[in-house]
């Protein structure tokens, strides 16, 4: 674990500088540790991949104070209570929303059938949360479809595409430019002001997709 | 009881300090992106410091007053005409019902604040009134300020104006000299592409606006060709792989792959809202522990 200046007022973790299961977990824990800390005059705390961003009040702390309590009280031996979530996300994986399922086909050799399946029987983990409010960067992808980011992005990625790039997938929360390949679409919200999370998900969830047929998206409310 | 806009303003949103604590899962702060400016407006009327606010980017805004109210602009230098009299900026104005206000062209400056008397009653959205439109978060339905909108506020009668001491008026200059902490990735930038970093004059170039700012320059090169997606901070300084610096600013988004030498300086960031492309940009490294004196300082002002 180092501690480095990001900015006047805030301050980031680094625990690797890869993408990495092990890391993640270090990255969660540490996330887990020190909201339990609740700390007064921290102001946002940003994990992602191999880091946290922690915003605070230079009211409060300077910056060696906080970077020493923060020495002092993130203990990554001892494992923090986990209540992370796995959340099943309904996805219909038909071609007039996988956009990209039959050139992926085309690509890897694999029969659309296969490919769906691929994608939908594996749990993945939320390693990072940005790019638009509750895209979430989820891994890890199997090798056979890890297929990466389009060429020439598209303008517009419809609002709930189910998407891959390399061995990440994620959900478009909203419709968004976009390079990814696009495999099927759910009416799953993945950024919902009635929530008072305004996202139902964090880093450190996981994620598991759920084929369902078209009649079931469209009574979800899903749009072609 | 409310403020109308008459005219179609190119870009004008309702702001205020921001909206923090959802950076975690991908909204931007948001938020004023001058708060010299807007501290000082509020400050003017009496406000609560972290009232919500008018931010013009583009000249010309006009509006009409249903009720008698006081309003108080800062910022940019801009004609301001009050039923086509000419009046000033960093001070308060009275107005009475019928009133037709103008926000004219921009003289020295890119912003303009403007606020009113115990602010517009509209509803913060996830604890702030900042409009993020791509976010659909905030201001009025989330979008920049139309034609027909109508703005609610209190009525008020009689007021004494307040004008902002001359001496204390900021001076939006040619050259910026931007304060930046070393921060992130800066040991990944040799000694000879740091010194060349503080010493280059940068310019500002068009690609400015409430996310960032484009500079162009001598290209800065960086030993890594990317990182790990990482929370980025306000003010951090990007050098992709052109090695043209972006300075991120209020709606910037919240995680990112490029190598970031430093960050500038939350209060130099505030000058740099007010610059125009063109405008020359110096670095000047300075601590942790001096940067942090400065914004103190800064913020203890308003109090």
């Amino acid at each position: 674990m180092k501690i480095k200046v990001a900015s006047v007022d805030s301050l980031i973790i680094y625990f690797g500088d890869k993408i990495d299961k092990d890391i993640a977990k270090k990255v969660k824990n540490a996330y887990l540790c020190i909201k339990k800390l609740n700390l007064d005059g921290i102001i946002e705390i940003v994990p992602s991949y191999t880091s946290i961003l922690i915003t605070y009040d230079i009211f409060t702390y300077d910056y060696e104070t906080i970077k020493i309590k923060l020495e002092e009280l993130i203990n990554l031996d001892e494992t923090q209570e986990d209540n992370s979530k796995l959340i099943t996300i309904d996805v219909y994986y038909g071609t007039e929303v996988g956009l990209d399922l039959q050139s992926m086909s085309e690509k890897t050799g694999l029969s659309i059938e296969q490919i769906i399946k691929i994608h939908s029987e594996k749990t993945y983990d939320v390693y990072a949360i940005g790019f638009l409010p509750g895209f979430g960067y989820l891994a890890s992808v199997d090798d056979r479809i890890a297929l990466p980011r389009l060429s020439t992005p598209r303008k517009s990625i419809p609002k709930g595409s189910v998407a891959i790039a390399n061995t990440q997938t994620a959900v478009y929360p909203q419709a968004s430019p976009g390079g990814w390949n696009i495999v099927g679409r759910t009416a799953f919200d993945f950024f919902d002001k009635n929530l008072e999370t305004l996202s139902p998900i964090s880093v450190g969830d996981r994620v598991k997709f759920n084929p369902i047929s078209k009649e079931q998206f469209l009574k979800q409310g899903g749009v072609l | 009881m409310s403020l109308e806009i008459i005219n179609t303003p190119i870009f004008a949103t309702i702001q205020d300090k921001g909206r923090f604590s959802y950076t975690h899962i991908g909204v931007t702060h948001a938020g004023v992106m001058d708060e010299y400016a807007y501290y000082i407006a509020n400050m003017l009327l009496g406000n609560k410091k972290d009232e919500n606010i008018i931010e013009i980017a583009f000249s010309n805004v006009e509006f009409k007053a249903n009720t008698n109210t006081q309003i108080a602009v800062t910022g940019a230098f801009c004609e301001i005409f009050i039923n086509n009299e000419a009046k000033n900026s960093w001070q308060t104005h009275n107005l009475k019902v019928g009133d037709i206000v103008k926000i004219g062209k921009f003289l020295e400056g890119s912003k303009v604040y403007l606020a009113v008397k115990d602010g517009f009653k509209i509803k913060k959205e996830f604890g702030s009134y900042s409009t993020t439109i791509k976010e659909n978060l905030g201001g009025l339905n989330a979008n920049r300020l139309q034609k027909g909108d109508v703005l609610k506020i209190n009525s008020h009668n009689l007021f004494h104006t307040s004008r902002l001491k001359k001496s204390f008026h900021p001076k939006y200059e040619d050259t910026l000299l931007l304060r930046v902490v070393l921060s992130y990735q800066d040991e990944y930038f040799s000694d000879k592409e740091k010194q060349k970093f503080f010493s280059s004059e940068f310019t500002v170039s068009n690609e400015f606006n409430r996310m960032g700012c484009k500079l162009k320059g001598e290209a800065i090169k960086c030993d890594i060709d990317g990182i790990v997606s990482e929370g980025i901070s306000f003010g951090a300084i990007q050098i992709p792989s052109d090695g043209q610096p972006i300075i991120l600013l209020k709606d910037r988004q919240t995680i990112g792959g490029y190598p970031k030498i430093g960050s500038v300086l939350s209060i130099d960031c505030f000058k740099l809202a007010q610059a125009k492309p063109n405008t020359k940009i110096r670095f000047k490294q300075i601590s942790i522990e001096k940067a942090q004196k400065k914004l103190k300082e800064f913020y203890n002002s308003f109090n």
